[in-house]
């Protein structure tokens, strides 16, 4: 028998505010371990892709639209920039500030996917979707260029579908946030949110020297 | 408040500096040493970006847990998938007539 | 948002069956319980459609021609088998309805972590099943469950594509179940449920919930490209533009091999509870059988490989991948060498649970055993894709992890519906699940290691004896199945009632009334002890002998 013990804690677990927005932000860090795991095997395809057809691969990259994927980054950077700001704001107990500074994020999300959708644009004139019967790139690299061009469609769209996910998101929190629903005390939705968003993020970073940077050398 | 501003500014700039050294580095000739080196500057990014922007060194222990568990099982894929590809054996296909 | 501390009067008396009975509280509970129970209604439909699959296969197989004449079908039902049994019958059957029941009741909550995530991934299970019914029987799949290509993407003219949708969509399902019970076992514990209080099934449930969460994202992945290359031709998983065909074994096998443990885990978890219970002894070596949980989770994803040997794989990748599959089953021998020692000089009660969970020692112990020669570089190659790979893993899942639900099932059944099961028609039942299965499945041993491979609908003459045989212990193996499916409901409106802890066992869900109120607990539950906290039988010999 163990040696009885005093209990200190009597209320029912998870019953205060700060518990369940701390259990949410646990919660949210799991989800992200698995979208790891979920872009992780896009990832091994890349490393299987270019390891087989590395010169078809590099060839393939040079058709990208480079300026457009850095700008891209830039946006998204920013954008996580202003929603860490945001929850600066809330934390001071400033909503206002805060509801304001994630419409701007919201609008970088569409400047995002608006020269996105430019790119693809770009893409589809120049002959690189799939399975084009005038695809450009002939002969020996054609299958590589091929791979890395599915990559890039696979890679991109996955990514683009998580960025439309998390701008509905952030334009939930903002419709709470004009109802006044947030304070310094509970703004657990917030935070959470932002995670997202920033993970987001951060898959473009990986994504970016895989697309637009590996293939630049000569 | 302002003090939490300025930080969070200064981090934005780092990352902009990371990204513009990023780009600059991947038009050298480094040979082998490309993929390497970009990879490092990305980590750095990210690294930044769950340190500053998610908050991760102030998040919960299991938070901090189910992260470092995201990372090592990537590198477990990475590792046992590539294994695969990086040590196989090719037999060229025979072309014969057997008549 | 305010406090849950304060609920109301009526919750705190009414049973969560009674509270409120009508279809559409039942619809849209936040309930974990009520969530469970619709849980099981599912996944029990979904067994039978994989079921009566499964009954036309062993049909056609009795004569060496085929019943069916006719392939095409032949493979259809093995695709229905395989995808309704493992995605919506196996991967969700313990963790959803028992462990969804009884994680929060173990560990003295008031509910799951994130209840409204927990209803919304019933109802993309169902959505996702749904789908998958269409694609299986009204469209039809002849990929089999693993959809490799190029079979699937190039030459398969079937419903490839809503089946990898189906599958994607239920992925969500298993990710949220996983998220939530992680999460509720970091966070919820009662006051004093330190992690070494963890009943071994909140253990095992924990493992289960690491794989879903970090295995699942993989599948979906592997399902958006098989989806992409069969709708626009990228050409990843195609050699002959440049891609890798073994690569789609990779990633399938990354998220299904540790599914195989998925399908395994909380079968453990359950027999943990029950031997204990019906021995009247601690659990043997408790901390043993709970890291063993979590390496068996861990150790899993580094063993994908060897489904893959004669693939193509190099031969360096396959020795690690033979070690890995070697390391993995010493934590699965040291948990049945620990049911054995809690066994070991207990006052054993052969009732219905024990019954089944003695059934699955052996089981999973043969199925286990036999993984061994499978993991064996050499013998693999002459035993995979045969029938004795049919009856390795149907060992474990049929042998192993459905008698451990219906162990399951049968031990909880006081406390999930407050009514008791006639005890003389569950032991007949579980004898006959016994029987049925052993019939069933050990010539497919015999069959598999002369030769006969799978996945045909015809094999040569000198196979039919234990084919016939098979065939004969499959339709004993159905009366078993259909034995509680008559007698559970029965006991529903006829059985007696139960009191709040029939079986006379620790831990908290047995504390509280049964069935138990809506909120579980009317006061917080303080632990103080170790599970498995039974009197040794010295002392109750004792006991006895003072009167």
């Amino acid at each position: 028998m163990a040696e009885p013990e005093l209990i200190v804690e009597q209320e029912f677990q998870y019953s205060s505010l700060y518990d369940q927005g701390q259990t949410a932000i646990v919660g949210m860090w799991l989800f992200l371990a698995q979208e790891c795991v979920f872009f992780g095997g896009l990832f091994l395809t890349w490393i299987y892709s270019r390891y087989w057809n590395q010169a078809g691969f590099d060839a393939g990259s040079h058709g990208a639209q480079l300026w457009i994927g850095s700008i891209n980054l830039g946006i998204l950077v920013t954008s996580s920039f202003v929603y860490a700001c945001a929850l600066a704001f809330i934390q001071a107990g400033r909503p206002r500030e805060m509801t304001w500074a994630l419409c701007g994020v919201v609008a970088l999300g569409v400047a995002f996917v608006g020269w996105k959708l430019y790119e693809y644009h770009l893409d589809f004139v120049g002959h690189f979707w799939v399975n084009d019967p005038d695809f450009p790139i002939k002969g020996e690299l054609e299958g590589g260029a091929k791979l890395f061009w599915a990559f890039y469609w696979t890679g991109t769209i996955l990514h683009a579908a998580h960025m439309t996910i998390a701008m509905g998101l952030v334009t939930y929190v903002i419709r709470r946030g004009f109802r006044g629903d947030f304070t310094a005390q509970y703004h657990a939705p917030v935070e959470v949110i932002g995670l997202f968003w920033s993970f987001v993020d951060i898959v473009w970073m990986v994504l970016w020297p895989l697309i637009y940077l590996m293939g630049r050398m000569p | 408040m302002t003090r939490q501003l300025l930080k969070l500014t200064l981090t934005w700039a780092f990352l902009m500096a990371v990204a513009g050294g990023e780009f600059v580095v991947s038009g050298m000739q480094m040979e082998m040493a490309n993929r390497p080196v970009l990879l490092f500057f990305a980590g750095t990014m990210v690294f930044t970006v769950a340190m500053m922007f998610m908050h991760l060194a102030t998040a919960p222990v299991v938070a901090k847990g189910f992260a470092v568990a995201g990372v090592f099982w990537l590198i477990v894929l990475f590792g046992f998938g590539a294994a695969d590809m990086l040590t196989r054996n090719w037999y060229p296909v025979q072309h014969y007539n057997p008549y | 948002m305010s406090t849950t501390t304060t609920v109301e009067a009526r919750k705190v008396e009414e049973s969560y069956l009674s509270d409120k009975f009508t279809l559409a509280s039942w619809l849209v509970t936040y309930d974990h319980k009520r969530i469970a129970i619709l849980y099981m209604i599912s996944i029990t439909f979904f067994f039978f459609a994989g079921s009566i699959a499964a009954a036309i296969i062993r049909w056609d197989l009795i004569v060496p021609e085929g019943m069916l004449k006719d392939p095409e079908t032949y493979n259809r039902m093995f695709s229905i088998h395989g995808m309704m049994m493992v995605w919506f019958f196996l991967v969700p059957s313990i963790p959803t309805t028992l462990g969804n029941f009884l994680i929060p009741l173990m560990i003295g909550s008031r509910d799951v972590a994130f209840p409204k995530i927990n209803l919304m991934s019933w109802y993309i299970f169902v959505i996702a099943g749904c789908v998958a019914f269409y694609a299986t029987f009204v469209g039809g799949i002849d990929a089999g469950w693993t959809f490799y290509p190029t079979l699937s993407t190039g030459y398969s003219n079937s419903f490839i594509k809503v089946a990898a949708a189906a599958i994607f969509l239920v992925g969500f399902s298993s990710i949220a179940s996983g998220v939530n019970f992680m999460v509720t076992i970091h966070r919820m514990r009662a006051p004093g449920m330190y992690w070494h209080r963890l009943p071994v099934f909140i253990w095992s449930h924990y493992a289960v919930s690491v794989i879903y969460v970090l295995a699942t994202p993989m599948l979906a992945m592997t399902m958006v490209m098989l989806f992409f290359q069969r709708q626009f031709g990228v050409g990843m998983f195609d050699p002959q533009l440049g891609g890798d065909l073994v690569l789609y074994q990779h990633m399938f096998w990354f998220y299904s091999h540790p599914a195989v443990y998925i399908m395994i885990l909380p079968g453990f978890g359950v027999i943990s509870e029950i031997i204990p219970c019906f021995c009247h002894r601690k659990l043997f070596g408790y901390e043993f059988v709970v890291w063993s949980s979590i390496a068996i989770a861990v150790i899993g994803f580094f063993a994908w490989g060897h489904h893959m040997f004669i693939a193509g794989i190099s031969l360096y990748s396959g020795l690690i991948f033979s070690l890995m599959s070697y390391v993995v089953a010493v934590p699965s021998a040291i948990k049945v060498f620990n049911w054995i020692g809690t066994m070991h000089k207990g006052f054993i009660r052969f009732d219905a649970p024990m019954l089944y969970a003695l059934g699955f020692v052996l089981l999973f112990a043969i199925g286990g055993l036999t993984g061994l020669w499978l993991a064996n570089l050499a013998a693999d190659v002459h035993l995979h894709d045969t029938y004795f790979v049919i009856a390795h893993f149907h060992y474990i899942m049929v042998g192993g992890m459905v008698s451990a639900l219906f162990g399951g099932l049968h031990f909880w059944w006081p406390k999930i519906t407050g009514r008791l099961y006639p005890e003389m028609w569950g032991r007949a039942a579980a004898l006959i699940i016994f029987l049925g299965f052993t019939m069933t499945f050990a010539p497919q041993f015999i069959l598999g290691y002369t030769g006969m491979p799978r996945r045909y609908a015809t094999y040569p003459p000198e196979y039919q004896v234990l084919n016939v045989l098979s065939s004969a212990g499959a339709s004993i193996l159905a009366l078993g199945y259909l034995l509680p499916m008559v007698y559970l409901p029965w006991s529903l409106f006829r059985g007696p009632r139960a009191p709040a802890n029939p079986w006379d066992a620790t831990g908290l869900e047995w504390q509280t009334a049964s069935p138990p109120p809506s909120v579980n607990f009317i006061t917080t539950p303080i632990v103080t002890t170790k599970p498995y906290n039974y009197q040794e039988p010295e002392v109750l010999e004792q006991q006895r002998q003072n009167g």
